[in-house]
């Protein structure tokens, strides 16, 4: 009896002794201070790059305003300014889930997935909240691997992989009869047949869109050399070719592409490259696709968003009509492409040095390999003078990696499998809460531990970062929270 | 509401176990405990909510079977061959303490107390592959820490092109970046009765050093490479390297087949030497490279297939293509010697690389 209180006493005594080495290196956290590193940057008015913010070439400004304002309309399903919402969406405003630390980032604090009921967005008479959205979560996507079949058992022979709309406009006053359920999250989360994403921050995205092929290639022969295990590949356009660059497994080329997959998969807006409503995965499979209660919802025909052909503004700025005149689509895209990359801090958190340390650390134990701090030099541009000839920040090499049993979503997209994806670009990394492709965690050392895993490429980078000493590693977490 | 009172999973706390303190200290119950708990909320709640969203649960219906978690079940491009008896670089494994690698003819017996905690990702569209990652299975403090990585580059793929792992190494240090510092430059050194090449070099910052021996074998630069932060611990760990069993054509320089395995050649199947030849047809716009490694037979026809990576409708028409090829047979001393060889299908990842000098015939 004695000798098992005694050994009671010696593990709890370890496990304090080793829970404060533990506690040695931690993640500092969101960083404080301005937001994207930039004076004058507000939540609701992050700020353009250099050029545009001088108006070269005239009219850019105006366009980019322009854009930023459409990023946060909110849009209705009908009878009102912004229609064509639904009839499923995951939100009704890109700048509800594309918020942190400022309209354009990524999943903010409070998740108004989750107050949709509340605020009237959905009905709660036809509408849930799913279990894995919560109050203080991130924002998500959902999308099931493997359509499910009648019992509820996922069907490995039929990959689904497609989005999962969290919401219908059911029972909203602007939605006429259109009646639909909601996806059968619980049957799929039972089954384990669920994955999720997050938004991807588009800060700075304009200069990832404007660099050339032949300059990521080198970037990618450059690494052949390393020593950590590391081979990565790129995703490729189905259209042309060439190397495909956003979303989490670079499964899409440019920034409008992005920006007409979103308005039509978050919200359920048609547009100029998407132009039909669009089914679940589950009701094209069937041959049903929507019912015809719920199409055209807006009275306007298709596409929800089309060019404005004739502007009804009243400014009297020529600029002003011309910004006016591109459909959503196109503004959305002109407003991430012209959106100015975040700036590191110098000296926070932990000071100068620290971060300094920091970085030469994620240099040396193969961080880099993957998350190329600096891509030389973008393309010349015909948008703007600070998107051509200028360094990419991103801490990204665009290739997609294999990321082990540990992180796979067994989501295909494009080049990329289940396990593949694209290295997240780092800049702006310091300021957000939620990290990895699901939002599972808003630890930095969780997301580091995450990176190993059978048939990671990033395991042995990994194990590099564990042979480093506790203040190594809070110098390399320091600079991360410095980006 | 189930409360869990989770135990700590912080990573950096470590795990008593019986062998560290001697006997057990309890953990063990309380994780008993908490696993039991967690059964039972589960459980509960499973009940909780087992009236699912569109229609409620069906009696007497089969249970719902779950996709395994942490499993890839949706492979992108990945490894295949046309058979499942030939060796190919990505099959060694560890068995007994020991990593053995048939197609490379090697085994390597592991320092006790190391073994792998994670396997490799699969092989590379440009031709690499990490054959194991071998650590300390006690990884806590105090620890004499270090990890070994066990790599091949094919010198038929391997991006920047390259005659042989002597200079495939020296390309590395000619290219190593800033942050760090060459402790050693390539240099040729004998390993387990074999030649390698060696290069140390360091971090400063990192206070890390890394030991990368290499050797040639059948056309791949095999490389083995410690990094640890103790020097000593390196060299005793090459040391051990002397007991490995190599193939003999191991060489830094003139590892290219022979014995037991097919004499390789790179670009063998090409001009003069190939006599029929049908080109796939790729039904899917994919744009990804396919390397591909053939054996070819004494005769002059296909033996083996080894895709590195590619999708399976890749691999069917690659297949159903060179099932249908016939090259010169390869001739030593007059006598006709199995030949391995590449062929990059589908997109190039880079500039195509020089054909390897050596007569194709004799």
């Amino acid at each position: 009896m004695r000798t098992s209180r005694l050994s009671w006493a010696i593990g709890f005594f370890l496990a304090f002794v080793f829970a404060g080495m533990a506690l040695a290196q931690t993640d500092p956290g969101v960083r404080p201070g301005a937001i994207n590193g930039q004076a004058g940057a507000t939540q609701t008015s992050p700020l353009p790059l250099v050029s545009v913010s001088g108006d070269n070439p005239a009219g850019s400004l105006e366009f980019f305003e322009n854009g930023l304002a459409r990023f946060q309309e909110v849009e209705v399903v009908a009878n009102g300014a912004n229609n064509g919402l639904g009839p499923r969406f995951n939100l009704n405003q890109c700048s509800g889930c594309h918020a942190q630390p400022s309209v354009g980032g990524s999943s903010p604090a409070s998740n108004l997935q989750f107050q949709v009921i509340a605020n009237g967005i959905v009905s709660g008479s036809t509408n849930t909240i799913p279990s894995f959205i919560t109050a203080n979560g991130p924002t998500r996507e959902a999308r099931f691997p493997f359509f499910l079949n009648a019992s509820g058992s996922p069907n490995t022979g039929a990959p689904n992989g497609g989005v999962e709309d969290l919401f219908t406009v059911s029972g909203r006053a602007d939605a006429g009869s259109c009646s639909l359920e909601q996806p059968n999250f619980s049957m799929a989360e039972e089954a384990n047949d669920i994955i999720f994403r997050v938004p991807t921050p588009v800060f700075g995205a304009g200069l990832i869109e404007n660099l050339d092929d032949s300059t990521l290639i080198a970037v990618q022969n450059a690494a052949a050399g390393n020593s950590f295990g590391i081979s990565g590949t790129f995703n490729h356009s189905g259209n042309d070719g060439t190397i495909s660059r956003f979303g989490w497994k670079a499964q899409n080329k440019s920034l409008e592409m992005f920006a007409g997959e979103a308005y039509n998969v978050e919200m359920g807006i048609s547009n100029e490259i998407f132009p039909q409503d669009r089914p679940l995965p589950e009701e094209d499979q069937q041959g049903s696709g929507l019912p015809a209660s719920c199409l055209n919802l807006s009275g306007t025909g298709y596409p929800e968003d089309t060019t404005n052909f004739a502007p009804t503004i009243s400014s009297s700025d020529p600029f002003a009509r011309n910004a006016s005149i591109p459909s959503d689509v196109v503004a959305f895209a002109m407003f991430m492409r012209l959106l100015a990359p975040p700036v590191p801090s110098p000296n926070t958190p932990g000071g100068s040095g620290p971060i300094a340390r920091g970085r030469a650390l994620f240099n040396a134990i193969g961080c880099a390999t993957c998350h190329t701090p600096t891509i030389s030099s973008t393309q010349p541009s015909n948008f703007t003078p600070s998107l051509g000839k200028s360094p990419v920040n991103a801490f990204s090499d665009i290739e997609i990696h294999h990321m082990g049993k540990g992180l796979a979503d067994n989501v295909s997209q494009g080049g990329a499998g289940g396990d593949q994806f694209r290295t997240a670009p780092l800049w702006g990394l310091g300021q957000r809460i939620f990290f990895l492709h699901d939002g599972r965690t808003t630890n930095l050392l969780t997301v580091i531990e995450d990176h190993a895993s059978s048939g990671s490429e990033a395991s042995q980078v990994e194990e590099n970062f564990d042979a480093l000493s506790p203040e190594q590693q809070q110098d390399l977490l320091n600079f991360l929270r410095s980006l | 509401m189930c409360h869990l009172d989770l135990p700590g999973r912080d990573r950096k706390l470590p795990r008593p176990s019986v062998s560290a303190l001697g006997r057990s200290v309890g953990i063990p119950t309380r994780w008993f405990r908490f696993l039991a708990l967690l059964g039972v909320c589960l459980s509960l709640l499973a009940r909780a909510q087992g009236g699912s969203q569109s229609g409620g649960t069906i009696p007497d219906t089969p249970p719902v079977k779950k996709l395994p978690t942490e499993a890839i079940l949706v492979k992108g491009a990945w490894p295949g061959a046309s058979d499942s008896v030939t060796p190919v670089p990505e099959g060694g494994s560890i068995l007994h303490g020991v990593y053995v690698n048939q197609y490379f003819g090697l085994s390597y017996r592991l320092t006790p107390g190391w073994s792998e905690k994670y396997s490799g990702p699969p092989p590379s569209d440009s031709g690499y592959y990490v054959l194991a990652q071998i650590r300390p299975e006690n990884t806590s403090q105090g620890t004499r820490r270090g990890t070994l990585l066990i790599a091949a580059k094919d010198l038929f793929f391997a991006p920047p092109p390259a005659e042989n792992a002597l200079e495939l190494m020296n390309q590395t240090a000619r290219n190593l970046e800033a942050d760090y510092r060459v402790e050693r430059l390539p240099s040729e050194v004998r390993i387990s009765g074999r030649s390698f090449v060696r290069f140390d070099y360091g971090s400063p910052a990192a206070e890390l050093h890394w030991r990368v021996l290499a050797t040639e074998i059948r056309c791949h630069m095999v490389e083995f490479v410690f990094t640890s932060r103790d020097t000593e611990l390196e060299e005793s760990l090459i040391e051990q390297m002397n007991q490995m069993t190599l193939p003999s054509e191991a060489d830094v320089t003139l590892g290219t087949g022979g014995g037991d395995a097919p004499v390789c050649i790179k670009g063998y199947a090409s001009g003069e030497n190939v006599l029929e030849e049908v080109d796939p047809v790729f039904t899917e716009r994919r744009f990804n490279p396919v390397p591909v490694r053939i054996i070819f037979d004494k005769q002059g026809k296909v033996k083996h297939i080894h895709f590195l990576s590619a999708f399976p409708d890749q691999e069917k028409a690659i297949a159903d293509a060179l099932s249908q090829w016939r090259v010169r047979p390869y001739l030593r001393d007059g006598r006709p010697l199995e030949v391995e060889t590449g062929i990059m299908f589908g997109r190039a990842p880079g500039p195509m690389t020089p054909m390897r000098t050596k007569p194709a015939t004799q």
